[in-house]
């Protein structure tokens, strides 16, 4: 598929519209950027990778690791917070996706902070910095000079 | 000093790996987990196999920024050559990939820009 500036521009602000805190249906998103729902979901999956529902989802957890280390809002609340009507499908979603429960990961991550308000950097590394905490083996397999 | 890594930071490390391996024909290097992400490294099977396209997760907002604006733009991050661009183009539309650009005479190069599926555009090349 070959798509037109265009319509490249409509699903970059299609995605822009997902990852808002009261995000609107993925219907209603379409709608919006004028693009059948039938087209939308499938050119919107082929550039991005997900469907738009699933990226909604991720932006919503996205938010909640956030909220969870930075904020005092207990998890139900981040759970309303970030759009989940339900806490039980919350948490579910988080474990599936972050692979530990909201309340160990917010354990987890609080332990790491040094600096109070700001999320720890190990969780948001930036730039080839994870490098630097590679064990001593990482670069073992590293081709000899010749 | 030697060019030796070079990086491209991704939505979702394991579509990434999917995506430049099983897509775009590359070989995994290397696969470390490194806290809740990975140090992922690609190689190309044409060589050379010591210079690695680091998968970054893209964690960091500023990162983020970047990687979005740029694709917003249309800008790639990346370019990769290759040698007849018509087919790679052929064998990468057959395979669902999403172009912004088909083939096009840029000057010097034939240029094509596609989707890595994980925030950024690629251009490819061909020479001549």
């Amino acid at each position: 598929m070959v798509l037109t500036r265009d319509v490249l521009a409509r699903l970059c602000r299609a995605r822009d519209l997902l990852c808002e805190e009261h995000a609107p249906s993925v219907g209603e998103v379409a709608k919006h950027v004028d693009i059948s729902p039938f087209h939308f979901i499938r050119q919107f999956e082929a550039v991005f990778g997900v469907t738009p529902r699933q990226f909604r989802i991720g932006s919503r957890i996205q938010r909640a690791r956030r909220l969870l280390v930075v904020s005092t809002l207990s998890v139900t609340d981040v759970c309303m917070e970030v759009g989940f009507s339900s806490l039980g499908s919350f948490s579910d979603t988080f474990v599936r996706r972050v692979g530990t429960r909201p309340s160990e990961y917010r354990r987890r991550a609080r332990a790491m902070i040094q600096d109070p308000g700001r999320v720890p950097h190990a969780l948001e590394p930036g730039c080839l910095s994870l490098m630097a905490l590679l064990p001593e083996s990482g670069f073992a397999i590293s081709e000899k000079r010749e | 000093m030697r060019i030796k890594l070079t990086s491209i930071m991704v939505d979702d490390q394991n579509r990434a790996l999917k995506f430049y391996t099983e897509v775009l024909g590359f070989q995994k290097k290397r696969d470390i987990p490194v806290g809740e992400y990975k140090w992922l490294t690609v190689v190309s099977p044409e060589g050379p196999g010591d210079l690695e396209l680091v998968l970054e997760p893209n964690a960091n907002p500023a990162g983020k920024a970047f990687q979005k604006a740029m694709f917003e733009q249309g800008i790639p991050l990346a370019a990769l050559e290759t040698s007849d661009l018509k087919a790679e183009f052929a064998r990468l539309k057959a395979l669902g990939v999403t172009f912004t650009q088909g083939p096009t005479k840029r000057g010097p190069v034939t240029i094509a820009v596609l989707s890595d599926t994980c925030g950024n555009l690629l251009q490819l090349y061909q020479p001549g």
